[in-house]
């Protein structure tokens, strides 16, 4: 029989098992499970070499994250764990809460995904980076390898006094201080903008390369993994589907997962005019007991073979790792396929253009202290027409498209909205964009009373739209807790089409997303731009995705357009220096 | 409903099964105070069925019969009265005050709070300023006031506890409200054309649900407490009706020769108000599940 026992119990019914290598981090088939049924992980073996940066890629629900707690011995007391981890020389799965601690204190360092909760928002960041530096000098000089500009004064500033990026570098100060032998970050740049997360990727290589301490990034954006790791981990469904050195992986995958992950990610090189090959199906169910290979419900490779047996992980055909297929090495040519173009475009000829934005400005706060947002806009979406919105957080996009569909009021210029249903907007988080106690069916119903439609049609409309979408007939009862993450963008983005608008704003509607459901997501977005007629207005961080959505690409900057053009024109000759910088930081997977 | 089907989807029995673990997770001591919580609501309900003989009727076994004499199960009182029968409609008369007080409150501090967050600006400025005016009203003063300007009687005491409760609810609801109006569930029900009214119902004010019904839970218990307590001072009903709290008040003089006539209504006071707090706190946790 297998020994299990509780996180932060006493690891006496396990047999001790020993340290053999040198790696900084062992993980040993590793599984951990929580109430409920959920197996986060599900035997995940691994090593981390010192001076290594690993990059731990996967899905929402892969695993990945709690493999960093696991790594730190952090996972709550719920949690059930079998295997063994290895920090230095303390077994992190059989540890007293004690051992952890110390463990914790002199091999490993952390950086988590939002700065602003990790930070204590009561204490200057000074006591707190002194509190592992020992004194306020040693903060100092920590803040100053951590790149934080003008580190004598920052340390009497709060945390809330800190825009993300600097958050973060104090983060980073805090976890290298100590001189660990580990970093764990999690999702570090997530929540950053684009040429922000450049500097800290750039940051953490360096800090590697001074200090050599390893680090284990754990990303969902395979980009960004292969711009920072040595070796990159695929995990999927709490197992790892493919290990090996960045650059080969990310060059020849093995693993379908892997090729069509990359396949899906949206690169400054992908066709315009037709989707991307996106993954199809849903990630599998945590608490699913399985004795196939869990990608097989997905896989355009699969064979009843793999249905029959969980896949060994093997050396790999094409590079120097591991993979867990029994088609790996063989071409992944069915992945690769060239998709059909986007059907052809309603006939817009003729009409008025669907938006357009006249030197508008907006500010908010009060007389005293005023933040001006948006600062003599002018913008024009020409009728079924797509325009790509791109700029940093703070640049006033957000406040720009609302002001477009009607939910803010500018304080002077004009807002006109061409012929079609009134403007709709798909929100950021779409999630939080549905009610969470009224049901898809009652979302749907709801958008389509108000244009006066009667009971039957309002049914059977809504069956319309969910299918244009893609959803099956039975969510109609479902409320949002209740769908996945891509059924609930899905529901947004049907409700938002239920009559078609005249123009659909989009809001980063897959800054949130993972690779695999933001290429969904984008394909969706253009077949019914084309199906529908609609002109779109497309704000995001990203200009490769600005690129794929927009016929034309608006970059902003401290609440005006800096500069716009044919995407082919921005990206290859930025002229403004805020474009460049956004070029610049654009992740990509091979290194041109 | 666009598609109710009659036969239950994957999702709703999982749904079910989920309430279901819920329940089985609440500790022993909530879920027997859910129970507990429901059984008392029916004894409440069917004193007249449940209670042995009529509260106020003089028994053939005399004053001050000890518990168990002629089948009497708390005994009788200084008036021959069946004791076990007057704590039930004593029970009665707590139970169905406080939900009464709480039902009042939440009705009109619901409709206060849910105005003063939706129209937001100065409407909500002066209905919270009215609010505040009533959250500052001494609520032992107000009652004695109002008892002693109208009379002693049940219905009285109430509207007086009443008139200092709502305030309480009034904030809850307005406070969840601003919390809902500012997520952007409220923002896309706008832009999907939804209006003012709809909006107000169906998209702000079920988001206050669960704060109000736990709040509510948890006054249950001390409202009864508050009751009987106004109660055994004088200020509730006139006797000779079964009211736990005057029924120990009046009884205290025989606390010693026949004690059962005092502790009988006084333990029933207790459990009620230990029950409904359990209850509350087994409510709470069941909403924090979700």
């Amino acid at each position: 029989m297998r020994f299990r026992r509780r996180a932060g119990g006493r690891g006496a019914a396990r047999p001790r098992a020993e340290r053999t290598t040198t790696a900084v981090l062992s993980l040993r088939c590793l599984a951990v499970s929580y109430p409920g049924g959920v197996q986060a992980l599900r035997g995940v073996s691994l090593e981390v070499a010192p001076g290594e940066i690993v990059g731990l890629v996967g899905e929402s629900g892969a695993g990945k994250t709690v493999l960093g707690l696991a790594a730190l011995g952090l996972l709550p007391s719920s949690a059930e764990i079998d295997g063994h981890v290895f920090l230095g020389d303390t077994d992190m799965a059989t540890a007293t809460d004690e051992q952890r601690r110390v463990a914790r204190k002199r091999f490993a360092g952390a950086v988590f995904q939002d700065p602003m909760t990790s930070l204590n928002p009561t204490m200057t960041v000074g006591r707190q980076v002194a509190e592992v530096t020992g004194s306020m000098a040693a903060a100092i000089e920590a803040l100053e390898r951590a790149h934080v500009p003008d580190a004598p004064r920052r340390v009497g500033q709060y945390p809330h006094e800190l825009s993300g990026g600097l958050r973060q570098r104090v983060m980073i100060a805090m976890a290298v201080a100590g001189a660990p032998a580990l970093i764990v970050a999690d999702e570090p740049t997530t929540a950053l903008d684009v040429t922000v997360q450049a500097e800290i990727l750039r940051l953490l290589s360096e800090l590697r390369d001074e200090t050599g301490t390893s680090i284990l990034f754990v990303t969902h954006d395979l980009a960004v993994a292969a711009s920072l790791a040595d070796r990159v981990v695929v995990l999927y469904g709490g197992r790892v589907a493919e290990v090996g050195p960045a650059a080969e992986l990310l060059q020849q995958p093995d693993h379908p997962y892997t090729a069509g992950l990359l396949a899906a990610h949206p690169s400054p090189d992908s066709p315009r005019d037709r989707p991307l090959p996106a993954l199809t199906g849903e990630p599998p169910d945590p608490r699913a007991h399985v004795d196939a290979c869990p990608f097989a419900p997905r896989c355009p490779l699969v064979t009843p073979a793999c249905e029959e047996r969980l896949p060994q992980v093997t050396a790999a055909p094409s590079h120097a790792g591991l993979v867990a297929c029994l088609r790996a090495g063989e071409p992944h040519t069915s992945l690769l396929q060239v998709q059909d173009p986007f059907p052809d475009q309603a006939s817009t000829n003729g009409r008025p253009p669907a938006l357009r934005l006249d030197d508008l400005t907006k500010a908010f706060g009060s007389r005293q202290s005023q933040h001006v947002a948006v600062n003599g806009l002018t913008l024009e979406v020409p009728a079924g027409g797509a325009v790509a919105l791109v700029g940093e957080s703070g640049c006033g996009k957000t406040t720009t498209l609302r002001m477009a569909v009607g939910l803010e009021r500018p304080d002077s210029g004009t807002v006109e909205v061409g012929e079609g249903g009134r403007p709709q907007l798909v929100f950021q988080d779409a999630g939080a964009s549905l009610t969470p106690w009224l049901s898809v069916g009652e979302h749907l119903e709801e958008r389509l009373r108000a244009e006066g439609l009667a009971a039957p049609q309002r049914a059977e409309r809504a069956r319309e739209v969910l299918a244009l979408v893609g959803l099956p007939i039975s969510v109609l009862g479902l409320r949002a807790r209740q769908l996945s993450g891509g059924q609930r963008q899905r529901v947004a983005i049907a409700r938002a089409i239920a009559v078609p608008p005249a123009l659909l704003a989009c809001d980063e509607p897959i800054s949130a997303l993972d690779v695999s459901l933001a290429a969904v997501v984008l394909n969706l977005l253009s077949r019914l731009r084309a199906e529908l007629g609609m002109a779109i207005l497309f704000v995001t961080h990203d200009l490769s995705v600005a690129r794929l959505m927009g016929d034309h690409v608006a970059v902003m900057h401290a609440g005006q357009i800096v500069e716009e053009g044919p995407p082919e024109a921005v990206l290859e000759r930025p002229q403004h220096p805020q474009t460049q910088d956004l070029v610049a930081a654009i992740p990509r997977l091979r290194s041109a | 409903m666009a598609a109710s089907e009659p036969v239950l989807s994957p999702v709703e029995l999982t749904r079910r099964r989920r309430a279901w673990a819920g329940w089985v997770r609440l500790g022993r001591l909530e879920r027997g105070g859910l129970i507990v919580l429901a059984l008392t609501t029916a004894v409440a309900l069917l004193a007249p069925i449940l209670a042995p003989n009529p509260p106020t009727t003089a028994m053939p076994a005399g004053s001050f019969a000890a518990p168990g004499t002629d089948g009497l199960l708390l005994g009788s009182d200084e008036l021959a009265r069946d004791l076990f029968s007057r704590v039930f409609y004593g029970i009665q008369a707590s139970w169905l005050s406080a939900l009464a007080v709480i039902a009042s409150g939440v009705l009109i501090g619901g409709l206060i709070g849910t105005i003063a967050g939706i129209a937001g600006g100065w409407v909500d400025t002066a209905l919270m300023r009215f609010t505040d005016l009533f959250l500052a009203l001494p609520a032992a003063v107000l009652v004695i006031a109002v008892v002693a300007a109208l009379g002693p009687s049940l219905p009285h005491t109430l509207v007086a506890v009443a008139i200092v409760w709502w305030p309480w609810y009034a904030r809850i609801v307005r406070g969840e409200v601003r919390a809902q109006a500012v997520r952007s569930h409220v923002d896309a029900a706008r832009l999907a054309g939804v209006g003012r009214m709809r909006l107000a119902l169906r998209h702000l004010l079920p988001g206050a649900f669960p704060s109000v019904l736990v709040t509510a839970s948890l006054d249950v218990g001390s409202l009864v407490l508050i009751l009987a307590g106004l109660s055994f001072i004088g200020l509730g009903s006139p006797p000779p009706a079964p009211e736990l709290g005057a029924m120990a008040a009046r009884g205290m003089p025989y606390l010693f020769g026949h004690p059962w006539i005092p502790l009988a209504p006084a333990i029933a006071v207790f459990l009620l108000a230990f029950a409904a707090n359990l209850a509350g706190d087994g409510l709470r946790d069941l909403l924090e599940d979700h």
